[in-house]
C-alpha cells in the first residue's frame, strides 16, 4: 500500500466547499419554507429515501445541497443519526389510513369506489409559459362534493382474501419494539420479509423504477397489474408516559399491491410502501417484490441485486469514491501498459530486423 | 427509556387519547396563548425532557401481514412534572419544542383538573376547526371518485 502526499490541499478544499456555497448563495428559513411549500413531491422523495420525516429538514437538505438529490438524503440520514429514537409508534394498518387516493386497475368495483385523488395520469403534460410573459399560473379550484368521501377505505385484499382469491395471511406476533430494523442491525440475505420492505422504503427512486421497469418489459417472470394504489395521510400513534396511546401528528404516505398471475389457487402479490407520495416508486418496489420469489441468484429482480443496488447512500458513496486519488492503483496500470508496449516494440522491431534480413537473403546478387 | 419499553399502558383517563390528539394537531399560537395562561398559577415545574428525537413507525404489510419499519418521524418531546408530582406530556411532528412544551402545560393542567372549562373550550373549538378542515379535504377528495365501466 502506498499513499499520496498532498500539498496545499487544506487550503484548496475550504476554497472549493466555499464555490459551492458561494454559488447557492443565501440560505435563510424563508428559502426552506419556499421549497417546502413549492415542491411537496420532491420533499416527499427525500424523506422516503432518507427515511426521516420532516418536510422542514428535507426542504433544508434540498437548500443546502443545491437539489443534489443523492447529496440531500445523505445529509439527512447523518443527521438523523444525531437524534434519539425516543419511541416506536403503532404499526400504520392499511384500514387506518386518511386515504386521499385510491385506484384499482385489477378490479373495478372494490369496496369503497375508485378515488382518483390529486393526479396528472389523465391530464396533457403542458408547461405554462405564459407565465414567462408576466401571467401568473392561477389553478382552477375543484369543485367540491356536497359530501365528504370516506375518510378511510377498507382493504382490498382483506376483500379478497375473503373471496378466496388471496392466500391467507397469519397475524403478526412481533412486539413493535422486536421489527427487525435495518438501522440497527446489517442486511442478510435471504432477508426477512421485514427487512426487504424497509429497504424498499428507503430505495433510490430511480433505482427501484430501472430495475421494476426491466421486470415490466419482460426481464422477470412476473408482469404486473396494481391490484391497489393509496396516497393517503397516516396518523403517528405514541404513547403517553401514563400508558394512554395518542396520535403526535400525521405523515403522508403511499403503499401499493400489484399482482400478476395465480399461483396454488390464489393471485400472487407484491407490496411495497414509502414515505410520502410518490407512486412510481412503490408501484416499481412492489413489481421487485412479486418477482422475488422465482427470481434466479444474480438476476436484477433477485432481492440481493436490487436491495443491495438502490440503496442510495451506499451506491452513490462507492461512485463518488473513484473520484478521490487512485494514483498508485492506476500507476501500475500504466506501467504493465507501458511495458507491454515496449514489448510489442520491441518484438516489432525483431521482426523488422529479421524481415530486413530475410529480404537480403533473398536478393537477387548483382 | 421509551414508553413502549415501559410496564404497559396505565389507566387511561376518560377521553384523554382524544384531547391528546387535538393538542397534538393544535393550530401553534392558540395553543401557546392558552398555555402561557396555565402556567402562573401551576407553580414550580420541573421539566425531565424537552428535546426533539425521532419515533420509528411501523407498518403492516398487507400481503404477509408482517410488520416493518417505513421510517423515523422527527418529533418534539416535552415532559414535565409539578410538585404534586402530576405529569404533562407533549409529543408532537416535526421541529417545535415550544409547541410540545405548551401541549405538556395543558397536559398537566388537566391532570390537575380534567374539566378546567377553559381547556375543554379550547379542545373543543380546535377539534372543530381540525374536523372542519378534514371534511372541506374529503369533499374535494370525493369529487375525484369515478366509476368503471368495462364494454
Amino acid at each position: 500500500m502506498a499513499y499520496v502526499a498532498t500539498r496545499g490541499g487544506e487550503k484548496a478544499i475550504e476554497q472549493a466547499e466555499r464555490l459551492f456555497r458561494q454559488d447557492l448563495g443565501t440560505i435563510d428559513i424563508a428559502r426552506v419554507a419556499a421549497i417546502r411549500q413549492s415542491m411537496p413531491y420532491l420533499i416527499d422523495r427525500v424523506m422516503g429515501e432518507a427515511s426521516l420525516y420532516d418536510e422542514d429538514m428535507a426542504a433544508l437538505a434540498l437548500a443546502q445541497t443545491g437539489g443534489e438529490l443523492s447529496e440531500a438524503v445523505l445529509v439527512l440520514r447523518a443527521w438523523r443519526t444525531t437524534q434519539p429514537r425516543l419511541a416506536v409508534a403503532a404499526p400504520l394498518r392499511q384500514e387506518h389510513l386518511l386515504t386521499q387516493r385510491r385506484i384499482s386497475a385489477a378490479f373495478k368495483d372494490i369496496p369503497g369506489g375508485q378515488i382518483l385523488g390529486p393526479t396528472l395520469d389523465y391530464s396533457h403534460r403542458v408547461l405554462a409559459t405564459d407565465v414567462f410573459e408576466g401571467i401568473p399560473y392561477h389553478p382552477p379550484a375543484v369543485d367540491a362534493a356536497a359530501r365528504p368521501a370516506p375518510m378511510r377505505q377498507p382493504s382490498l385484499a382483506d376483500w379478497q382474501r375473503q373471496q378466496g382469491l388471496v392466500a391467507p395471511a397469519t397475524e403478526p406476533q412481533v412486539a413493535r419494539d422486536d421489527i427487525p430494523d435495518l438501522t440497527r442491525e446489517p442486511l442478510l440475505f435471504p432477508a426477512s420479509r421485514a427487512h426487504r420492505l424497509q429497504s424498499l422504503a428507503r430505495a433510490e427512486t430511480g433505482g427501484v423504477l430501472a430495475l421494476g421497469y426491466a421486470a415490466m418489459r419482460g426481464y422477470g417472470n412476473a408482469h404486473p397489474t396494481v391490484n391497489e394504489l393509496r396516497l393517503a395521510e397516516a396518523e403517528v400513534v405514541v404513547r403517553h408516559p401514563c400508558g394512554t396511546e395518542f396520535s403526535a401528528g400525521r405523515v403522508r404516505v403511499c403503499q401499493a399491491e400489484v399482482t400478476s398471475k395465480e399461483k396454488g389457487g390464489f393471485l400472487e402479490l407484491g407490496f411495497a410502501a414509502s414515505f410520502g407520495w410518490n407512486e412510481v416508486k412503490v408501484i416499481a418496489a412492489a413489481t421487485l417484490d412479486l418477482n422475488s420469489a422465482e427470481a434466479p441468484l444474480g438476476s436484477p429482480m433477485h432481492e440481493e441485486f436490487y436491495l443491495y443496488h438502490t440503496e442510495s447512500v451506499e451506491a452513490s458513496g462507492f461512485c463518488i469514491h473513484f473520484k478521490l486519488p487512485h494514483y498508485v492503483t492506476f500507476q501500475s496500470v500504466l506501467d504493465a501498459m507501458r511495458d507491454a508496449k515496449a514489448k510489442a516494440a520491441a518484438a516489432d522491431a525483431h521482426d523488422d530486423d529479421d524481415a530486413l534480413a530475410q529480404a537480403r537473403q533473398t536478393e537477387p546478387a548483382e | 427509556m421509551m414508553f413502549n419499553e415501559a410496564s404497559g399502558p396505565g389507566p387511561e383517563r376518560a377521553g384523554h387519547a382524544e384531547a391528546l390528539g387535538v393538542l397534538a394537531r393544535a393550530r401553534p399560537a392558540p395553543l401557546k396563548a392558552l398555555a402561557e395562561t396555565l402556567l402562573e398559577p401551576m407553580g414550580d415545574i420541573t421539566v425531565i425532557a424537552n428535546r426533539t428525537g425521532l419515533v420509528m413507525v411501523p407498518m403492516r404489510d398487507t400481503v404477509e401481514n408482517v410488520d416493518f419499519h417505513l421510517g423515523e418521524v422527527l418529533v418534539s418531546e416535552a415532559h414535565i412534572v409539578d410538585a404534586a408530582g402530576r405529569l404533562g406530556y407533549g409529543m408532537i411532528t416535526g421541529r417545535d419544542l415550544e409547541r410540545a412544551m405548551a401541549m405538556a402545560v395543558v397536559d398537566l393542567a388537566l391532570a390537575a383538573d380534567p374539566e378546567a372549562a377553559a381547556i375543554r373550550r379550547f379542545i373543543d373549538s380546535e377539534h372543530q376547526h381540525q374536523a372542519a378542515l378534514d371534511a372541506a379535504l374529503m369533499r374535494r377528495v370525493e369529487a375525484t371518485r369515478v366509476e368503471m365501466e368495462t364494454f
